[in-house]
């Protein structure tokens, strides 16, 4: 347990110490709240019976948020450390390698909350309020941020599958298929047919589901449910990948 | 215990898909010794030093450190082990204390004892005052002393060195010796490997050449050295291509002394009892055999020698090194 900690508390140190690792992953989300200020909401007015009397603002949000944890940067610096040597320093060490893992990911959380809380705040500049109240605000910030340590997980499963930051790099460019096979602009029931069949297949569409209806809807419980489902299942389906990529790793 | 070896190694074997890179290696070492494992490029000395330190799994044979068997017992190895390898693998975010500390805490050293310990190392190894600094601003000599010190925390029993000098100036090669030979003073037995034979030669007590991944000789320096004979007169001819280094090597053959013969590219080496002696022999024999030697060197056998006699081939960059 204190070694996930120190090896925590290195990685957290490496994204403050990097902050161009992380920063320009938020413009793109801000980008998004700015864009959907800007020219969407003319084509959605907050009287448009999906915004349920909210901004297009408060739709995207969420989309935004995803945005915000969504990044591959943990498995770059993995990827990175396996190039620089120092990956062998750890692995000859005295720790489960299980615990490399879960330091990284922790500070991944770490990201996500930091993110989201961010986006979250410019969300409220731009005029969107969070129906489910503050304890809804929580916890949207929370899902958000485990939603970010399932993708990171990915990111880090790459880079032990493929030792390659070439590889490592561009396996974030798997996420916008899925974003955008989604509910992402409009509700599920406003994509034509096979968009709905599409998006309803894809388990993305229930995270944005989910945290959209904090926004916008207060408490959905099924939603919610359904939500914290796909997280939990992308967390626990990427982490046992990728303990067992570092089991196996020169193995 | 204490009489156990500190590594040994039993047919050892690893093969990459097509690469044999080392091909039953055997070792025995005993606690308190500086083994130096001598060999070229790509001599299979890595390999060997990941399959020690838990870090690659053998495809053949077995392997003890410090009585503990290297696949089956693998996290108590390391914990008994201090590793540097060929790559420094050092963390460019963290500054030298930062790196340091958290090497101890790896280790299971509380924070406080961590603390102390990552400054005295820092000490240890000349890097107090730039141990704030960022390690990616730590110049290569820095980095490997850094490098060293952290496999040194917990005071390893057995410490695995990859070609600590290699890539180093003159006056850093000389501060990793001189660190080497006091960690090893304090007790802890130094696996060492190197293409360099000076330092072979100076630090090791024992050790092993390497090539193409067998063991080709071993023993003590002197063991070697003594092995090859007891003087080397090299010659060297203008024209070695021809058939004049054959001619020359027959001419002498029935030199009195003559212990060996090693043919080189542009000569050959004669190991005989008595140099000095045997020079003015050598000279008259070529002469009546019609030839005249280029050079004529008279030594004491070095590590090259025996290098040279065991693989065939000088160690690269040999001569550059002695000359150095
Ligand atoms: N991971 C690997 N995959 C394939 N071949 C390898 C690998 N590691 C080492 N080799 C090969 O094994 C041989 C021995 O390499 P190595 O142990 O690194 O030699 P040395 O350290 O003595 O220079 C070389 O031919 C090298 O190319
Ligand atoms: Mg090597």
């Amino acid at each position: 347990m204190t070694e996930i900690a120190l090896l925590a508390r290195r990685s957290v140190r490496e994204i403050l110490r990097y902050p161009e690792a992380t920063i320009p992953g938020l413009f793109i989300p801000l980008f998004f709240l700015a864009v959907n200020v800007g020219q969407v909401a003319k084509t959605f007015p907050s009287t448009t019976p999906f915004l349920h009397g909210q901004g297009y603002v408060a739709f995207q949000l969420p989309v935004s948020l995803m945005f915000a944890v969504a990044t591959a940067a943990s498995g770059l610096a993995l990827v990175t450390e396996i190039d620089i040597g120092y990956f062998d320093k750890l692995l000859a060490a005295p720790i489960r390698r299980s615990s490399i893992i879960f330091g990284r990911l922790a500070a991944d959380f770490v990201r996500g909350l930091v993110g989201s809380t961010f986006v979250l705040l410019a969300g409220f500049a731009f005029g969107a309020h969070i129906e489910a109240g503050p304890l809804g605000a929580v916890l949207l910030v929370f899902l958000a941020a485990c939603f970010g340590v399932g993708y990171a997980g990915f990111g880090v499963l790459v880079a032990l599958r493929t030792r390659n930051v070439q590889a490592t790099n561009t396996s974030f460019l798997l996420f916008f298929p899925l974003l955008f096979l989604s509910p992402n602009f409009v509700p599920f029931d406003r994509l034509s047919p096979v968009m709905e069949a599409l998006a309803r297949a894809n388990p993305v569409s229930y995270v944005i589901d989910g945290l959209r209806s904090l926004v916008i809807e207060g408490w959905e419980w099924d939603k919610l449910a359904y939500c914290t489902l796909v997280i939990v299942g992308l967390i626990a389906i990427l982490t046992t990948l990728s303990l067992r990529a570092i089991e196996q790793y020169d193995r | 215990m204490s009489d156990a070896p500190a590594i040994a190694t039993h047919d050892l074997r690893r093969t990459f898909k097509d690469v044999d890179a080392v091909r039953g290696v055997n070792l025995s070492i005993a606690p308190g010794e500086v083994f130096g494992f001598l060999g070229p490029n790509g001599a299979g000395k890595t390999t060997t030093v990941r399959m020690l330190c838990t870090l690659l799994p053998p495809t053949g044979g077995t392997a003890t450190v410090a009585g503990l068997d290297v696949v089956r017992d693998a996290a108590q190895v390391r914990r008994s082990i201090g590793v540097a390898l060929q790559e420094i693998g050092l963390d460019p975010v963290q500054s030298g204390r930062e790196l340091l500390e958290l090497q101890c805490g790896l280790y299971g050293i509380p924070a406080a004892r961590a603390r102390t310990r990552a400054q005295e190392l820092l000490e240890l190894v000349g890097l107090a005052d730039v141990g704030e600094r960022r390690t990616k601003t730590y110049s290569g000599g820095m980095k490997r002393r850094l490098d060293l010190a952290s496999a040194l925390v917990h005071e390893p029993q057995v410490l695995f060195l990859d070609e600590p000098t290699t890539g180093l100036d003159p006056a850093s090669r000389r501060t990793v010796w001189d660190e080497v030979r006091r960690i090893n003073e304090a007790g802890t037995t130094v696996f060492l490997t190197t293409q360099y034979l000076e330092e072979a030669d100076q630090l090791c007590d024992r050790l092993a050449i390497i090539d193409a991944g067998t063991i080709v000789a071993d023993g003590t320096p002197e063991e070697l050295k003594a092995r090859m004979g007891h003087d080397v007169v090299a010659l060297t001819f203008d024209d070695p291509g021809n058939g004049t280094v054959t001619a020359a090597e027959r001419a002498v053959a029935g030199l009195e002394g003559l212990e060996r013969t090693v043919t080189e590219r542009d000569g050959t080496a004669l190991y005989v009892r008595d140099g000095a002696a045997a020079i003015t022999e050598i000279v008259r024999l070529l002469d009546a055999a019609g030839l005249r030697a280029k050079t004529i060197n008279l030594a004491r056998p070095s590590l090259d020698d025996v290098f040279l006699q065991a693989t065939g081939r000088r160690l690269e960059g040999a001569e550059k090194e002695t000359a150095a």
